[in-house]
């Protein structure tokens, strides 16, 4: 298995915030996990920015996550509300849980992580083992656009300005190199979280770089086939329009006969 | 950048097999790999989708047992016709390629210049890898030459006539000049074609102008590679361009060689 880059999560509380901003696709997920006839898993679940308001949508829901740092943010804000998850630290490539899922889910392009063909057909069969018959698996991958293919490798773009949740100064994640393999398929990144201090001047930046895998829609289509789900269907979006444009995000569900 | 819809049902430019003849027979960037294939295998070959025979007819040369399978009576017609003046006489199978039965197996199956672009669907596309290895002897290989969909192909988009080769008619001396009109859909991996080749004299102007639609299908590396997973062969290897180098740029040629397992 390709060892994987964590970096990018090595501040689970920066991340946490970081990622704050980005709900557009909770309802979705809440709304799938309350139509399952039964428990639901969600593999990457970091620091629960789904998984929390999932807990508190009544759903019997588990997490799994590769990194120990962010399913302990998980932990401190799910108990902040009074809640107690079931989580697991495992590798979506080869875990074992006890429980077989309804639903399992990798919301957030977590399934991107998987760099090869091979681990996204361990992670795809590891999952589908830990799915009842007739269960679901739903993700969500970005198509990649033109526009990032031939987009300059170096790049400084600030994403998004926060504050810091300790001290309550201002904080930037900012991109500063994003280049793509266009024959292997991969994103390789590299995106600073930049404090400052009371005056405004600049701070500690922590710097992370991580690697993802797009996949291309006919390509997923036989990835789900190989890994033994008979039945799959492809979305253009959250609001399950058809998928169109290559700006559309892939949201794929797959099911086990 | 959806195709538009098809206005007019032009025909296949295969319906047009000396017109196609004068256009692309002189095409040989390909032919020295193909002879190496054929001449390195020690064993029968099938050229998938042979058309008038621009590679077949170089194998017969060569002393290669090769054969064919066209959709085309007409194409496989006009090689059987270029062939017969060489006294060769190969075995040809008008037959769809997703859907062929040959009496023999063989130690190469060739799927040259993009014939299998004309698989437009995931199933239409197994169905031909599937039949492929099936008339693969044991340790037999599929070797498949389909250009990678580079950003090059989807930048060209505008539907706008580009003239994409230029030849001369050795009869008449008027000059052939293919103009293309794509419609591509990336998500799709889709591209429609309205071709038109005209005719022109010394002067210039335009003797005949012939229209045909084609439709093609593209593949991207790793989805290759899952097909021929899928469809049953042993091990599976994509090279980039024609001297086996790896495949790293998506300006290059992709050769996929598919293998059945040995006996």
């Amino acid at each position: 298995m390709e060892t994987q880059d964590l970096s990018q999560y090595i501040e689970p509380a920066l991340y946490d915030v970081a990622y704050a901003w980005h709900t557009a696709d909770i309802p979705f997920w809440i709304t799938r996990a309350q139509q399952a006839a039964g428990p639901v898993l969600e593999a990457g679940c970091g620091t629960g920015r789904v998984l929390v308001p999932t807990l508190q949508a009544g759903v019997d829901a588990e997490g799994l996550d590769l990194h120990p740092g962010m399913l302990e943010m998980l932990k401190k804000k799910a108990a902040a509300v009074g809640l107690a998850p079931r989580v697991h630290l495992a590798d979506m490539r080869d875990f074992t849980v006890p429980r077989r899922f309804a639903l399992i889910t990798v919301p957030f392009r977590g399934f991107m992580h998987l760099l090869t063909t091979e681990d996204q057909l361990r992670a795809l069969r590891c999952m589908r083992e830990h799915l009842e018959p007739g269960g679901s698996l739903v993700l969500n991958l970005f198509y990649p656009t033109l526009e990032r293919m031939v987009e300059p490798g170096e790049v400084e773009r600030v994403e998004h300005e926060f504050d810091h949740p300790e001290t309550g100064l201002p904080v930037a994640l900012v991109t500063v190199r994003r280049e793509s393999d266009r024959v292997r398929q991969v994103l390789h990144a590299e995106m600073e979280l930049r404090e400052s201090d009371a005056r405004g001047y600049a701070g500690a930046v922590h710097r992370h770089r991580f690697s993802l895998r797009w996949t291309y829609r006919f390509e997923m289509e036989l990835l789900l086939k190989a890994a033994g789900f008979p039945r799959c269907e492809v979305r253009g979006g959250f609001d399950g329009r058809p998928l169109e444009r290559d700006t559309d995000e892939m949201v794929w569900t797959a099911w086990k006969d | 950048m959806r195709p538009e819809a098809s206005t007019t049902a032009a025909p296949s430019p295969y319906e047009a097999p000396e017109l196609y003849d004068q256009l692309f027979e002189s095409l040989d960037f390909d032919r020295h790999f193909w002879l190496e294939v054929g001449r390195g295998c020690n064993g029968p070959v099938l050229d998938l989708g042979c058309g008038t025979g621009r590679v077949l007819i170089p194998l017969l040369e060569a002393g290669v047992d090769a054969d064919g399978v066209d959709l085309s009576p007409a194409m496989l017609d006009r090689l059987r016709a270029k062939a017969a003046k060489q006294d060769f006489h190969p075995r040809l199978l008008a037959a769809d390629m997703r859907d062929f039965t040959l009496p023999r197996l063989y130690a190469r199956v060739l799927c040259a210049f993009n014939a299998f672009a004309h698989c437009e669907t995931l199933e239409d596309q197994l169905a031909t890898l599937r039949c492929c290895r099936e008339h693969l002897a044991p340790g037999g290989a599929l070797v498949l030459h389909i250009s990678y969909p580079g950003t090059a192909l989807w930048l060209g988009a505008g539907g706008e006539p580009v003239l994409e080769h230029e030849t001369t008619r050795p009869a008449s001396g008027h000059r052939l000049q293919i103009y293309d009109r794509r419609f591509l859909d990336r998500v799709n991996q889709s591209q429609r074609s309205e071709i038109e080749v005209r005719e022109m004299d010394s002067r210039g102007g335009i003797v005949t102008s012939h229209r045909f639609e084609t439709r093609q299908r593209w593949v991207y590396r790793y989805e290759l590679e899952l097909l021929l997973r899928l469809a049953g062969f042993a091990r599976w290897e994509i090279q980039g361009d024609f001297d086996g180098a790896p495949l790293e740029r998506d300006d290059q040629q992709m050769i996929a060689w598919g293998w059945r397992e040995p006996a």
